[in-house]
């Protein structure tokens, strides 16, 4: 070991003779940090030997190999496993050692577990592993780490922190290089810019060093120049001080040659100082103000656009160029023309699989197809750079295809893109006179779906025969390589295949016969459905010229519209499931072993007929095994997640107040019910099925959350618990208080004793607020009402809830109907 | 010489057309209108609000015809129309005083 020392020693005073010379710049502390670098190899291998495998890393300066006299030796102990005493004594031969040769060690001992997840508080730390690089032992273990490193989550905070520290320490020069004593380290201009303007390049964009004011070559001459003074500093003042005093400067200029008197020896010192502190400002403040941003991981933002950091990496996961296209979009942003290029020219290389290998880039692709601002742009991009062809085939089938009418002015390919730009404008309220069309946008579960719909809508046309069965034929295919869900295939194939059905029933057919309107209300089903064959008609008729879509035309899509969803929401209790029902017969033709003919029959006869479009099979078996061997006081419960959303399942026999309870329930939990249904077979039996957000986090953060919220809720549903008591308490916390001067708008009650020949309707809109639908179906209930179907919906904050009553079995009188409206009201307004 | 001018139902426009071609009068002009006659629309219910539907949309379609048609084309037009409901339309008969051809600038007689 002495030996060893006097190694350390011996390098020590070598580079103090340099120092003296004015050599110690760059090459000589190279060579003072490789002996050290051989010391600690030393060290290494003649430390104990421990288990777990282990390395030592040099940080910071060290890690440059610009290791002073006088620096701190700042170094990693890494172990691949647990550190226990083994370990321990193995770290502290390595230590005592460094002490002993006078090192000021800055060190720091970890588990390759701890990085695991990364210190994206400790920035200093992350700043000091960017330097990083090994010095004895298994090199592999910084392989590993780097990664973390590598993660555009850690280098934005890098780059904040950088920019952070930076902006203090200058504060602390008065934010000026002119220092008549500069620490030659820490001021503006100095060292410690340097190494910042070539951090930023390297996390951002390397060329950015050969771009404008920033110039690499002075940048070197600038840090050898610093580096030969801060030698001789350390030698002079036997410590770490980087001050360059007025005194030192008179040494300084003296090793360092300067001509003339002392006096002027130091003006020339200085005037070349502030030369160089002028070189490493201006590249500094450029490199800052010119650096890309990062935004996603391998994508940096610059003026130009979106772009990879790593193209090698980018070129081996092909399914992480669409994050390119997100990027753009959630940047607002456009990708960049060597990017598009770049990828154009490695296209032909892939499959469609390849840009999906994986789950989580499937649902990638479908949250980018979300409609929002840019989503056209950004699909227009990877139309013309083959991405979106490549990914979908079927859609490159109808690259730039003609197809002779009378109305279509565009290709077949760019009509599909329109359709979706389109729809973009309405999400992003750009059309005036078109809200209503965009609140059916706001109020879609899967807009995503819609525009998958859209891109494939017209794929069939590549051929001459009926373009709707082809492009259905095609949509399977993408939908299989997607492995979409069979809810979402069902409603991707019936959106595409009746694509033209609503402009043709609106334009070509007397709407005003109650018999059409039916005909449609049948074909759709439900208003989700509606809602996304209205939009699909409006965009596709939009897109076709700009001519083709007349105020006249859209007035009478709406009409249509408004007609059929008044059918579906108002006239479809009086529409029983019959024992006959095709849709019934279907359903037990295909049961599950575990299920009787006579138990989905006796379940689902006498349920409104739009039960069978508003489930899948899968579900409704599901219910029918949830309704088994139900007994007065029985409540069967099912809870799931589904997307962002909870969906609860509640069946039981019908008692007084059920569905109001079962809302407060919810309610009293903070969850904000979103959709939904109630309904009632003519046996008692009551099937409610709700969606919620679960705002806050109430299932996540307690992990027996759910059991204390079914527990909850049969004690609500049997009259254990008062759920109005739970309610109030919440009502009263500031989290759901109105703010002050803040006053909603009066909820709007429609009843409606006509639609049905057996319920009296009350349409409701009301904002949205903790408790509503609570407190709603009290009041009815109060006035000996049942509430036999529900049907729950949201626009925004606006909740839009159709209720289906009857008193004694009766529809209610028109003075019940003012005295329950009424009661409502007051329960809302108070 | 004669314009005959029919507010229609929307869905009845390719009748009308059909039954002028029978009746060999090809030719037509189609505009998109609304506006309101004894049908004097309603209002509509929509999410719980009341909204006015009270103009409804229509078809105009204009055909100018020689006089000794006049009675034959109008009767292919109601006939063509005709639904029994409320709604259903008019036909309007102008006289027409001359008629150019912009091609040639030539006074046409039909």
């Amino acid at each position: 070991m002495a030996t060893s020392l006097s190694a350390v020693e011996s390098a020590r005073q070598s580079l103090s003779a340099c120092a003296a010379r004015a050599e110690g710049g760059g090459a000589a502390l190279r060579r003072f940090s490789e002996s050290v670098d051989e010391f600690l190899q030393r060290l290494f291998d003649a430390a104990p030997p421990a288990a777990a495998a282990s390395l030592v890393v040099a940080l910071g300066g060290y890690g440059r190999r610009q290791l002073c006299l006088h620096s701190d030796l700042d170094v990693l102990l890494l172990f691949d496993g647990q550190i226990g005493e083994a370990e321990e004594k193995r770290v502290r031969a390595i230590l005592h050692p460094m002490w002993d040769a006078r090192f000021s060690v800055g060190h720091q001992i970890r588990q390759i577990d701890d990085f695991a997840r990364l210190e994206i508080d400790n920035p200093e730390f992350l700043l000091a592993l960017l330097d990083a690089r090994p010095v004895a032992g298994d090199a592999a273990l910084l392989d590993r780490i780097a990664g973390c490193v590598r993660s555009p989550a850690a280098h934005a905070r890098i780059l904040e922190a950088l920019k952070g520290l930076t902006d203090e320490r200058h504060a602390t020069f008065n934010d000026t290089f002119y220092q008549l004593e500069p620490d030659v380290k820490d001021a503006p201009g100095a060292l410690r810019d340097v190494w910042a303007a070539r951090a930023i390049a390297a996390l951002t964009d390397p060329a950015l060093l050969d771009r404008g004011a920033a110039d690499r070559a002075r940048l070197d001459e600038a840090e050898e120049f610093l580096l030969r003074l801060r030698s001789i500093l350390h030698a002079r003042h036997k410590r770490n001080n980087n001050v360059l005093d007025h005194e030192t400067q008179e040494h300084a200029a003296r090793l360092m040659g300067y001509s003339g008197a002392p006096r002027q020896q130091v003006e020339r010192l200085m005037g070349d100082y502030f030369r160089h502190a002028r070189s490493v400002s201006r590249s500094l403040d450029t490199v800052r103000r010119t650096a890309p941003l990062p935004v996603a991981a391998n994508l940096v933002q610059s003026r130009d656009g979106i772009r990879f950091v790593d193209v090698d990496h980018a070129r081996a996961h092909p399914e992480s160029w669409l994050s390119v296209f997100q990027a753009a979009l959630d940047a607002n942003s456009a990708v960049t023309e060597g990017t598009l290029a770049w990828i154009e020219q490695r296209i032909d290389r892939h499959a469609p699989e390849d840009f999906f290998p994986a789950a989580a880039d499937r649902d990638a692709l479908l949250a980018f197809l979300k409609p929002r601002a840019g989503l056209y742009a950004r699909l227009s991009e990877m139309h013309d750079c083959g991405l979106l062809g490549r990914m979908f085939p079927e859609f490159q089938a109808i690259f730039c295809r003609v197809v002779r009418d009378f109305y279509h002015k565009y290709t077949v390919d760019e009509h599909t893109l329109l359709t979706i730009r389109n729809l973009e404008r309405l999400a992003t309220r750009a059309v005036r006179g078109r809200e209503r069309f965009s609140a059916l946008l706001d109020d879609l579960l899967h807009p995503e779906l819609l525009v998958l719909s859209l891109l494939f809508h017209d794929v069939g046309k590549w051929c001459d025969e009926d373009h709707v069965d082809e492009s259905v034929r095609m949509a399977r295919e993408m939908m299989q390589r997607l492995k979409l869900d069979d809810e979402a295939v069902a409603l991707v194939e019936f959106l595409i295949r009746h694509h033209t059905r609503m402009s043709l029933i609106a334009f070509r057919r007397d709407t005003e016969d109650p018999e059409i309107v039916r005909q449609l209300a049948d074909l759709v089903g439900i208003e989700e459905r509606l809602k996304m064959l209205c939009l699909l008609t409006l965009v596709d008729i939009e897109a076709v010229s700009r001519e083709t879509l007349t105020p006249w035309r859209e007035e009478l899509l709406w009409r249509l519209y408004v007609d059929t969803y008044n059918r579906l929401t108002l006239g479809y209790a009086d529409e029983r499931i019959a024992h006959e029902e095709s849709g019934l017969r279907a359903l037990v033709a295909g049961r599950p072993a575990d299920l009787t003919d006579a138990e989905i029959t006796r379940f689902a006869e006498g349920l409104p007929r739009r039960y069978l479009q508003l489930f899948p099979a899968g579900e409704i078996y599901r219910h029918v095994q949830l309704s088994r061997d139900m007994r007065p006081d029985d409540v069967h419960v099912d809870l799931k997640r589904k997307g962002s959303l909870w969906e609860l399942t509640v069946a039981t026999l019908d008692k007084p107040a059920l569905f109001s309870n079962i809302c407060g329930a919810l309610s009293s939990f903070g969850m904000d019910i979103t959709r939904g249904q109630a309904m009632t077979n003519p046996k008692g039996l009551v099937l409610d099925v709700f969606q919620f957000s679960d705002q806050e986090r109430f299932f996540e953060l307690n992990p027996t959350g759910k059991d204390q919220f079914l527990s909850a809720l049969a004690a609500a549903i049997s009259g254990r618990i008062d759920v109005a008591e739970r309610l109030r308490a919440r009502e009263a916390s500031v989290l759901y208080r109105r703010r002050a001067g803040v006053t909603a708008p009066p909820p709007v009650i429609h009843a409606d004793n006509q639609s049905s020949r057996r319920y009296t309707i009350l349409d409701l809109v009301a904002d949205n607020a903790l408790g509503l639908l609570h407190r709603v179906s009290g009041a009815i209930s109060r006035h000996g009402c049942n509430v036999d179907l529900v049907l729950i919906s949201t626009e925004g904050q606006k909740a839009i809830d159709v209720f289906h009553i009857t008193r004694a079995r009766a529809k209610l009188t028109d003075a019940a109907i003012a005295d329950v409206t009424a009661d409502i009201h007051r329960t809302l307004e108070g | 010489m004669k314009l005959i001018k029919a507010i229609v139902r929307p869905n009845k426009v390719d009748d009308v057309r059909d039954a002028l071609g029978r009746i060999n009068l090809p030719g037509m002009t189609v505009t998109e209108v609304r506006g309101h006659g004894k049908q004097k629309g309603h209002t509509a219910i929509y999410r719980g609000k009341e909204y006015d539907v009270s103009l409804l949309p229509k078809m105009e379609i204009e055909v100018v015809v020689p006089d000794h048609l006049v009675d034959e084309a109008v009767a292919a037009i109601i006939t063509a129309a005709r639904t029994g409901e409320i709604g259903d339309g008019r036909v309007f008969v102008i006289p027409v005083e001359q008629s150019y051809r912009i091609r040639t600038g030539e006074r046409s007689e039909m």
